[in-house]
């Protein structure tokens, strides 16, 4: 009896483990599925063909030198930065006000306003993006440098506007009481204690600000020209034309340039924080 | 002076629990201003010239409306597009639920470390990853000539260009959204639910469909709307792998605006657009009040 007993439940855990193995292994061929386009650019960004052949035939860095020629890349790259880092500080300078003022209010206005300043992000890019030229265009800002900055900061307010929300919520309000009582006028308090308890909102906002601008492709390729195409936008052209590994070149380049705006966040500020 | 004591009383008790409040509405007014100009008029213009511009002004205002849902052809656009967004939805759950699964239940310490390489893919520009299934897809890509030593296909093509690659962008675009939907919910169910049921004699398969699955549809609903919607909202994946295959709404936009300039049609086919996200969205609030007032 105790025997049988005691062998029932090791039976019992052994098939469960069996599944446990299978499901781990299933995660990893999925982890290898994502990660196996990525890779593959990679590799081929090294390649000495000028086709795309896989395993690819010798290594060189002839790609790179070719994107450093082809001058749209480089402009591109240019435009598609300014166009993040601009976008960014002022989605931030109108959103970050406007959420400390909405966190603690329960009015109803304040809920519409709330869904008001996040529904950019439901709004499909390609729509917004339409919208938006025509709109534009009948201000004669049209396609220009100022129509896509426009464009690039409606479409980042919601990401930073959520964060701060939610972490000023998280925040309780004794910290700015405490400032007030004891003599800070509102600005020192806004400097001095509610600005850095929201700090890891503003970051993580603003980081997602930037990282979706350097890639919203369906919203930057309405505002195209020779001086406003962002670099997936030339992308985009330079693939329809031609199929050839300098693009698996600035793909890498694209990818270490985020991976080096992540690590200075980190550098910074600490992943660890942004996440929580 | 009785009358009065209440009045104090109140005012008194009132006090404290209103919160210290350092923003004043105000603060709220440059971004109202600023969305107001650059958001919400420039779509409400767009719904006025796809009622007003061209063909509409002279055939009724919701001429280019009936034409997209009357014409056959455009009518084959609006099936297509729904159904690409269904089984890409109906994909990712499936191939993400038990990479969710095995990370709240068993992964421990490595969660982090699928948390990171399920978003890692984010800092990659959607081209980078288009143009990397092209890679593997080609004809002589690493992918193709794999399913051909194994005998699954008869001879090396280009399966790039073909329905099946768009769906496999989709899925590895968005798969990580939905296993992040459906972690964030499982994660607070609590194990012991499953235990029990194991213990009172519920095969893994009845303790999976009777307990963890139910507990989990927040979460599973929240990732199908999320991936639905992005979805019908994205043409790259289906410009760059379809091979001209996969015409949906968005892409037929892209084409539309690039080639013919029939601006109040674009207009109405974005507004189209933007009625099935919005429906999409009334469902999930819909749906999330509804498992928020059972609770």
């Amino acid at each position: 009896m105790t025997a049988l007993a005691t062998a029932l439940p090791l039976r019992r855990r052994r098939r469960v483990r069996y599944g446990v193995i299978a499901l781990a292994l299933y995660v990893l061929l999925f982890l290898g599925f994502i990660a196996a386009p990525i890779v593959s650019v990679v590799a081929v960004s090294f390649s000495t063909a000028s086709f795309i052949a896989f395993p690819i035939p010798g290594f060189s860095l002839r790609w790179y030198w070719r994107i450093l020629e082809y001058r749209p890349f480089i402009d591109a790259l240019i435009v598609s930065g300014q166009v993040a880092v601009l976008s960014t500080m002022f989605g931030t300078i109108l959103g970050v006000p406007a959420a400390l003022a909405l966190a603690r209010s329960r009015t109803t206005a304040a809920a519409i306003v709330s869904n008001l300043l996040l529904a950019p992000v439901t709004v499909p890019a390609i729509v917004l993006g339409l919208a938006l030229l025509y709109f534009l265009s009948s201000l004669a800002l049209g396609i220009s440098f100022a129509a896509l900055l426009i464009a690039h900061t409606v479409a980042g307010i919601p990401y930073i506007v959520r964060t701060v929300l939610s972490v000023y919520r998280s925040i309780p309000p004794d910290l700015e009481e405490a400032a007030a009582i004891l003599g800070a006028s509102r600005w020192q308090t806004l400097v001095h204690t509610t600005l850095p308890l929201v700090r890891p909102g503003v970051f993580a906002g603003g980081l997602f600000a930037i990282l979706t601008s350097l890639d919203n492709l369906p919203l930057s390729f309405f505002f195209g020209s020779a001086s406003t195409n962002t670099l997936p936008v030339v992308m985009l052209s330079y693939m329809e034309n031609q199929f050839d590994p300098s693009i698996a070149a600035i793909s890498t380049v694209q990818m270490l340039i985020a991976i080096v705006v992540l690590l200075i966040a980190d550098r910074v500020y600490g992943i660890e924080k942004l996440t929580s | 002076m009785t009358a009065g004591i209440p009045v104090v009383d109140s005012d008194a008790k009132a006090r404290p629990s209103r919160p210290y409040r350092l923003a004043g509405p105000s603060w709220v007014v440059p971004v109202l201003l600023f969305l107001g100009f650059f958001f919400v008029i420039p779509l409400g213009a767009n719904i006025l010239r796809s009622l007003q511009t061209g063909q509409a002004a002279t055939n009724g205002p919701l001429f280019y409306y009936i034409k997209l849902l009357t014409d056959a052809y455009y009518g084959g656009i609006i099936a297509e597009t729904l159904k690409v967004a269904v089984i890409s939805t109906v994909l990712c759950l499936i191939v993400g639920y038990p990479v969710a699964y095995f990370m709240v239940r068993f992964a421990g310490r490595w969660n982090t470390v699928i948390v990171f390489l399920l978003i890692a893919p984010l800092l990659t520009s959607i081209i980078m990853r288009t143009f990397g299934w092209r890679v593997l897809l080609a004809r002589r890509g690493a992918l193709t000539t794999l399913l051909f030593d194994w005998g699954i296909i008869p001879r090396p093509i280009n399966l790039a260009d073909e329905p099946f690659a768009v769906y496999l962008g989709l899925v590895h675009v968005l798969a990580p959204f939905m296993i992040l939907s459906i972690t964030a919910v499982l994660q607070k169910v609590d194990v012991r639910l499953e235990e029990s049921a194991r213990v009172l004699g519920a095969s893994a398969f009845g303790t999976f469909f009777r307990i963890t699955l139910p507990l989990s549809l927040d979460g599973i609903a929240t990732g199908c709307i999320l991936v639905f919607v992005v979805t019908c909202g994205s043409f790259l994946t289906m410009l760059l792998l379809g091979g001209g295959k996969v015409t949906t709404l968005s892409l037929l936009i892209y084409q539309q605006f690039n080639v013919a300039q029939d601006v109040g049609f674009a207009a109405a086919m974005g507004n189209l657009l933007l009625i099935i996200g919005l429906i999409c969205l009334a469902l999930q609030a819909k749906f999330l009040r509804r498992s928020g007032g059972k609770s």
